[in-house]
């Protein structure tokens, strides 16, 4: 399954600057193991030792909240994910 | 009643369609309650006071340091080493000695938040932490007025605006999360159109008028110049706000 993912730009030095990228995955976790195996600075960031997404970050499935945060939700061709960081700065 | 003054001074926002004289003295009569003198807390309470917000309260125990300058344009070079509410009600007591600005030098805690917060009619979360933005969505939601959530960092913004028992809270945003305070990296633009999102809801919630921005979260990415909207559902687990038996709505 083809979905894009686009990504805050706080890490877009991690990336080359693209904040908009394509993986090919069936679930949200193996969107995310994409996302870092195409961008590996990233992994650090983003994902724990068992490659789910770290508490500091959201993620948004089609515009949605994904909460539970189920790693296992399937995708399909043409979804989109947003993930973000937990700002909290005034 | 508003004065001859007063008809004057906002006559240009009395004109907008569904505003009108009631809408303004609503204004007039509100008390609002804003966390935070900084980046958000300097543009919110600055388009309040110009709309003319009878009362506005302002709790916040820093002082003005040089290097909050870039943003937080309550506070001048003459300020700097001072408690930042007595920088803030200076500086609008003079731009509009019509309203009434009550400061609080004290740290918002638990024990003593709902004190803080009084009678307010509503709570803006102008504040630079996750723990103090919770304690604030917790005081909303007992209390049950509205929460008016905004954040920054760099060039992003966020904002949210929360109705207890209506729509989606802090809670239900953020589950709990946390994430360390640490300095943040931030221009002063950034909070500049955030602070105005704020303050735009609390206009439109007190007049009543337009669609709140209620369960989603506006996300702007000043880069590449894009809102973005999320939405965002209430947790029925939510430990702020899925037990409303013991709140009191004001609405």
């Amino acid at each position: 399954m083809s979905v894009e993912i686009e990504i805050s730009p706080i890490f877009s030095r991690y990336t080359n600057n693209i904040l908009n990228m394509k993986v090919e995955s069936k679930t949200i976790r193996e969107c995310l193991n994409d996302l870092v195996r195409q961008f590996p600075n990233l992994k650090k960031l983003l994902l724990d030792k068992d490659s789910n997404l770290m508490h500091a970050y959201d993620i948004y499935l089609n515009g949605e909240n994904l909460y539970p945060r189920d790693m296992t939700k399937p995708v399909k061709d043409g979804d989109k994910l947003n993930v973000i960081f937990i700002i909290h700065g005034g | 009643m508003l004065t001859a003054k007063e008809l004057e001074r906002y006559d240009r926002q009395i004109m907008i369609y569904g505003f009108g004289k009631e809408g303004q003295e609503k204004l007039k009569k509100a008390r609002v309650f804003i966390a935070g003198a900084g980046g958000l807390g300097s543009p919110v309470t600055i388009y309040l006071a110009a709309a003319g917000i009878g009362t506005i309260r302002i709790a916040d125990h820093d002082r003005v340091e040089l290097s909050n300058l870039n943003r937080q344009v309550l506070h001048w070079e003459e300020n700097l080493g001072g408690r930042k509410v007595d920088s803030a009600a200076a500086k609008l007591g003079k731009f509009n000695t019509g309203i009434k600005v009550e400061t609080i030098a004290d740290t918002i805690t638990e024990a003593n938040i709902s004190q803080l917060v009084a009678d307010s009619d509503l709570i803006v979360d102008a504040m630079d932490n996750l723990p103090t933005r919770y304690l604030l969505n917790r005081a909303a939601i007992k209390k049950g007025i509205p929460f008016f959530h905004g954040a920054v960092y760099g060039f992003e913004g966020r904002a949210m605006t929360v109705i207890p028992g209506k729509s989606a809270c802090l809670n239900c945003l953020y589950h709990g999360a946390t994430v360390p305070k640490e300095k943040f990296p931030v221009i002063g633009v950034t909070p500049a159109v955030i602070g105005c999102i704020q303050a735009t809801e609390v206009i439109k919630y007190l007049v009543g008028l337009g669609e709140l921005l209620t369960n989603r979260l506006l996300n702007y990415d000043a880069l590449r110049m894009k809102f973005t909207e999320f939405k965002i559902n209430r947790d029925p687990n939510c430990e702020h706000c899925s037990n409303t038996s013991n709140r009191v709505s004001k609405q």
